[in-house]
């Protein structure tokens, strides 16, 4: 079963996704796919509190800031995958090297298809995205070009999906499927 | 008349495109600089009609009600700008307020109200 989690920040996503993930996994093989790459001591403590929350859950953790299909070569593809998060993997894939260079524009359909090829192999997987869409702002166009390439990650996720829900403060709006 | 409303790139044109089977030329795109026409089936971005109204001094739900004739049987599109943290630039407030009221008065006029949340479908009303 795949399930797409969604929603505004701070509502609790990742935190229902890590249950929701135990719950699939059953006991069976759970990883925590860790997209994120820190490049600072800010990250590297947010980091280190996620780790601490997950603690005694039986995941597994395999890093992956890009190339995420990578994932399924080390693991039992019947486990159950956690992705948290799509947002973090698309930011990597979109600079390989530094923010001064110009943004990858395939960044998204790499992500898609990588993506996609975890939901096609995996026995369960849970993706955790963030929703950034609905603020009064004119943005520049690398910002207006992240948002968009996103969007394009989520509908794909959430049309693949059997399951798509919205967390808000702690509540979950099932917007397709049903709840495991 | 139908509102579809819902955050950037989440596809809410495909969903009007394919729930009443629009042709390009069934549809107006609204812009901060000619505001929007009448005679369509579909009146697209309708937050950028609120925007046209914040720059010409004019009110977007008091030239609605005005003009209910022309639109009553159009479907419009507008975008949720209404989550993020209240803009710093009084043009961008007045815009966000704008676009709010307009909102709220097209889904109480509304047969139909559906917000697109990742390309699926929420009816509201």
């Amino acid at each position: 079963m795949n399930i797409f989690v969604s929603g505004g920040n701070k509502n609790g996503k990742s935190g229902y996704a890590q249950d929701i993930a135990v719950k699939l996994a059953g006991g069976g093989k759970l990883y925590y796919i860790a997209t994120m790459i820190p490049y600072d001591d800010e990250d590297r403590a947010r980091v280190a509190r996620h780790i601490e929350n997950r603690a005694g859950m039986g995941f597994e953790t395999i890093e992956a800031g890009r190339n995420i299909e990578s994932v399924l070569e080390t693991a039992d593809e019947k486990g159950t995958f956690l992705v948290d998060s799509t947002t973090a993997l698309l930011l990597n894939e979109m600079y390989s090297g530094s923010y001064e260079e110009e943004a990858d524009r395939n960044a998204a359909s790499r992500c898609i298809s990588g993506l996609l090829e975890i939901a096609g192999r995996a026995g369960n997987a849970v993706f955790v995205s963030d929703y950034i869409y609905s603020d009064a702002a004119r943005y520049d166009d690398f910002t207006e070009m992240y948002r968009s390439s996103l969007a394009s990650i989520d509908r794909a996720m959430a049309e693949a999906c059997d399951t798509v829900i919205e967390v808000c403060a702690g509540n979950l709006i099932v917007h397709k499927g049903e709840l495991p | 008349m139908d509102l579809i409303i819902g955050g950037a790139y989440q596809g809410k044109l495909e969903c009007a495109r394919k729930r009443y089977s629009l042709a390009d030329g069934d549809i107006y795109i609204c812009s901060e600089s000619e505001g929007i026409r009448y005679g369509y089936r579909c009146i697209y971005k309708a937050e950028e009609f609120a925007l046209w109204c914040v720059r010409t001094g004019n009110d977007a739900v008091e030239l609605l009600e005005q003009q209910r004739g022309e639109w009553k049987d159009s479907i419009f599109i507008c975008e949720d700008i209404f989550c993020g943290v209240v803009p710093l630039g009084a043009d961008m407030r007045a815009w966000r307020e704008m676009t709010g009221r307009m909102c709220s008065f097209l889904s109480s006029e509304a047969e139909n109200v559906t917000r697109v949340f990742c390309g699926l479908e929420q009816v509201l009303k």
